[in-house]
């Protein structure tokens, strides 16, 4: 144990641990500012969401501990197992769920709640690494190439239920990126594409009605400028003016006023471009970039190909969250509701952040045979 | 211990094309900051503060106009708006469609307006103005209903007694864009109303008063937060006319069906006690913004209702502008009074004839007997023999090129003609038939009804014309006079006593023997001139220029009837009335 330890000390991705933390720190700090003034006129404890973020960032570091120690190969064994739990789970959420906004997507087990579309990303990746690792020539083999797709699809079609279009995204962009590395032909890749873009309009009929309002006011938000666009365009003025250096911590108009909506979950670098300017979202993207680039370096230098896959996984999830949401932030993708890693307040997300986090240290650590 | 990677080549490869392709979202995405951030910081600096400052205007009531007397003319009443406030709807098609049924709008229509102002969604947005008592009502008992209607007062020009007076008054409008360029921030904003026309544009500055209101900080719910800055407005100040409110009605009866004005004032003060303008047109349908359909009602009418004729239109004087060329003769010794000249009815200038407008001729007459019966032939012969070079002379000295000047806007010039004009406009030379067209005020020479009342005025004093004014006092909101206006000479006309005496002489004939015979009152005595304009542009002019008492004169009238007929006809009565009616009102 102490050997091992030892070991382990020696050959973590300090680097990669160090953006973590930081990433932690700097969300702490934005979520503070967004939220230390009560959206209603009762008065609340100016650090309640703070508190309650740092609690789960406490979690999630604690699962991050437990998944490093576990070697990444004993996975394998529990693979489809943690994959028939995420189903499970996803379908409890449909029939006993709880829900906000009209979409039900919490689950209630003792005193916690918890998104289980979130414990199924990293299933996803765990089941999918497993499977193309071990799968990886059948591929060329279109009926094969086609399997890893019907399982992702189970998944996004429980999430699609709840509803939740941005997160049954995310698995398919985990799927399809997976795929890509792994090493599935690409004229099969671009044969999916097609069926998918030709299937747009067949789509279309079976979004719910806010969701195709989205997709309209992403292409023109001055249409409904107090409604649903009424979001964008509040964001786009907050980070707009936030100019080079922002206008301080706690000094930002739109943020400190209330103008924008979900300030501190989905629109939570509105505030950082506010307040923190170009140079704090520089920085914050300087931050992202070290992750995702200390990801990929381990998917690279991974002792086998599950390892790889795992880091490929882990890095495809983060990578979509941030650029999708960072997009929809500055306008210039459709708001998806997609939450941004290690910033936006919310637990359940949290943990998976940091449980991603902890798989890929965990590759890392398992380069070398111990 | 050595590292011992088993990823197979292809899949290492796929890595880092998955690694150029994040490198590139990133890159896209720094970019989109730079952008935004950068680039588009100012713009949108601007809109994060306009979003949170919300400024409430609370406008001045503008200050009310009262006649001579103390009436009251021009006030102001409270009007009803209703608007919307964009921010604070949760549904804009529901709550139009609720709207709309109340006030008598489509849905559509509510919509379209309410979307067009996507600027500052907590700027209400103007729906209905001055809307019904029952409407306000009916709003006030829906109004959980109606989240985000609001109900503003505003006050709002009121005329009492409809087109009474309107071209003096004038009106009032929201300011355009012309006025806000050059009268310019921060005093005016759009939506302020100003005064457009009359008084009510050569007095905005004291009639207007100072906005109030004040800038709010609120936040994204509209709650206001705190105030910034908070400023009750000044009411404008009040004025007190010189015009008599019930001379104007007497004089607007007289004209009623007509074209023309009338001017009514004290020569030795410059007091307008009248200043009647036909057609006219109900300033109050300016108020509250006027509608597409009455503007282009009145706009484009072939009467010109909007037109201040006495002061807005040049005319050919005719006859009544021998008052001048007897003037100019006697002073230059041309005539005197004793000289007679034949009238035969015809007056020969080389191959060209002129006729007398007495076809039959009126014999040998003097200088007052020839103002008295207006005849043409005696003036064609002062004509002549003044030439346009002296003639000239006179006409400056009655300052008739330049504005008479008068505290309305857009006093307009008339037409004097000389050598060097004609040269400039037609490039050609002054001919002595010229000289006899102007000699009885035709031909070239147009003046508003203004000029000629100076001239009458100059008459009258015997040499003094006092600033023609509508205005005599300025009153603060409090009631206190703070400016009295006092008489002033605006131009002395050195022209000897004699002359003048013996043109007075003549305007008495005229009302006593000659072509203003109409004109004359058993209780008064009234001294004037006829004339009757020919003009292009059809039937003649009426004009009736005039003083009463004779002896010791009050008031100077002159009467315009454009297209009216013969001046002794049309005009002389009118004045007649008019003066009697001065004279019944002051005792």
């Amino acid at each position: 144990m102490k050997e091992k330890l030892g070991k382990l000390t020696e050959n973590l991705d300090y680097t990669l641990l160090l953006a973590v933390v930081f990433l932690c720190f700097y969300g702490i700090l934005v979520l503070y500012s967004s939220t230390r003034i009560s959206s209603s006129s009762i008065p609340a404890d100016p650090f309640l969401y703070v508190k309650r973020q740092s609690l789960w960032i406490v979690w999630g570091f604690i699962f991050l501990i437990i998944i490093i120690f576990i070697d990444y190969h004993k996975l394998e064994r529990y693979s489809q197992l943690i994959y028939f739990v995420a189903i499970i789970l996803l379908v409890m959420v449909i029939i006993s769920g709880r829900s906000t906004y009209g979409a039900r997507r919490w689950l209630s087990i003792g005193p916690f709640d918890f998104q289980p579309s979130e414990f199924a990303k990293i299933a996803l990746i765990i089941f999918l690494a497993d499977f193309l690792s071990k799968n990886k020539l059948k591929l060329d083999n279109f009926f094969y190439f086609l399997l890893p797709f019907a399982y992702t699809g189970i998944l996004i079609f429980l999430v699609f239920k709840q509803p939740d279009l941005g997160t049954s995204l995310v698995y398919l962009v985990i799927l399809i990126m997976m795929l890509f590395v792994v090493g599935a032909k690409i004229k099969y890749l671009m044969t999916v594409f097609l069926i998918a873009l030709s299937s747009v309009p067949v789509l279309w009929f079976c979004l719910k009605e806010y969701q195709k309002r989205r997709l309209i006011l992403f292409l023109n938000p001055n249409l409904d400028p107090l409604g649903g666009g009424y979001n964008i365009i509040q964001s786009k003025i907050a980070i707009g003016s936030g100019s080079f250096l922002g206008k301080g911590l706690f000094n930002g108009l739109q943020s400190q006023l209330n103008f924008l909506p979900a300030q501190h979950t989905d629109f939570i670098f509105s505030v950082v471009g506010e307040e923190l300017g170009f140079v704090g979202a520089i920085l914050l993207l300087g931050l992202y970039v070290i992750v995702l680039w200390r990801g990929i370096k381990i998917a690279l230098e991974a002792r086998d190909l599950l390892g790889t896959l795992l880091a490929t996984g882990a890095v495809s999830f983060l990578f979509f969250h941030i650029v999708v949401n960072i997009g929809m932030a500055m306008g210039i993708l459709p708001a998806t509701g997609l939450p941004l890693p290690f910033l936006s307040y919310g637990g359940s997300f949290m943990i998976s952040n940091l449980v991603v986090i902890g798989i890929l240290l965990n590759v890392e650590l398992h380069k070398v045979r111990w | 211990m050595k590292e011992s990677s088993n990823v197979p080549e292809d899949v290492k490869q796929r890595i880092n094309w998955l690694l150029i392709f994040i490198i590139i979202c990133f890159s896209f995405l720094v970019i989109n900051l730079w952008y935004l951030q950068i680039i588009k910081g100012g713009e949108f600096k601007e809109r994060a503060v306009e979003n949170c400052i919300r400024s409430l205007v609370e406008d001045a009531p503008r200050g009310h106009i009262y006649d001579r007397q103390g009436e009251i003319l021009v006030t102001n009443r409270p009007a009803v708006v209703i608007s919307i406030i964009p921010a604070e709807v949760d549904n804009l098609e529901e709550l139009s469609k609720r709207l709309g049924k109340i006030i008598g709008l489509s849905e559509d229509v509510i919509v379209q307006k309410v979307k067009k102002h996507t600027d500052n969604p907590f700027k209400p947005v103007q729906i209905l103005d001055d809307c019904k008592k029952d409407i306000v009502i009916e709003i006030e008992e829906k109004k959980e209903e109606l989240k985000g209607v609001i109900l503003e007062v505003k006050p709002r020009r009121n005329y009492l007694y409809q087109e009474l007076a309107a071209h003096c008054l004038g009106y009032v409008g929201e300011i355009d864009k012309e006025e806000l360029q050059k009268l310019g921030n921060p005093k005016f904003q759009g939506g302020d109303i100003i005064g457009k026309a009359g008084l009510e544009k050569y007095y905005d500055d004291i009639l207007r008063g100072e906005k109030g209101g004040k800038e709010v900080e609120v936040d994204a719910l509209g709650r206001e937060i705190a105030t910034l800055l908070f400023q009750k407005p000044v009411p404008g100040k009040d004025l007190v006319l010189t015009i008599d409110k019930d001379l104007q009605i007497y004089g607007e009866n007289l004209l009623y069906g007509k074209k023309g004005s009338i001017i009514l004032s004290n020569p030795y003060t410059g007091e307008i006690l009248a200043l009647v303008n036909r057609p006219s047109f109900n300033p109050n349908l300016f108020a509250g913004g006027i509608s597409y359909s009455d503007w282009e009602r009145l706009s484009s009418d072939p009467e010109y209702p909007l037109t201040n004729r006495s002061i807005q239109s040049a005319y050919p004087p005719g006859s009544a502008f021998k008052i001048v060329t007897a003037i100019a003769a006697l002073e230059e010794g041309i005539t005197d009074r004793k000289r007679k000249v034949y009238c035969s009815g015809t007056f020969k200038l080389a191959d060209q004839i002129f006729t007398c407008w007495k076809e039959s001729g009126h014999g040998s007459l003097s200088i007052i007997d020839a103002i008295a019966h207006s005849c043409n032939i005696y003036f064609y012969t002062m004509g002549k023999e003044l030439g346009i070079e002296r003639f000239s002379k006179y006409m400056h000295k009655f300052g008739l090129e330049e504005k008479v000047g008068i505290d309305l806007p857009a006093e307009v010039l008339g037409i004097i003609p000389s050598t060097e004009w004609k040269q400039r406009e037609f490039k050609q030379i002054w001919f002595p038939g010229d000289d006899i067209n102007l000699s009885i005020g035709q031909g070239y020479l147009l003046l508003t009804p203004l000029q000629i009342h100076s001239i009458i005025c100059a008459v009258t004093t015997e040499g003094e014309i006092y600033r023609l004014h509508l205005v005599k006092e300025i009153i603060s909101p409090e009631g206190n006079v703070v400016k009295r206006i006092k008489p002033e000479i605006s131009r002395k006309v050195s022209i000897s006593a004699n002359t003048f005496q013996i043109v007075k002489e003549g305007l008495r004939a005229t009302i006593l023997k000659g072509t203003g015979w109409r004109a004359n009152s058993k209780e008064l005595s009234i001294a004037g001139k006829t004339g009757t304009a020919q003009n292009p542009q059809g039937e003649t002019h009426a004009w009736f220029a005039g003083f009463a008492p004779y002896e010791n004169p009050e008031v100077c009238i002159t009467v315009f009837v454009e297209n009216g007929g013969e001046g002794g006809e049309i005009a002389a009565p009118i004045a007649r009335a008019m003066l009697e009616k001065y004279f019944e009102v002051k005792m």
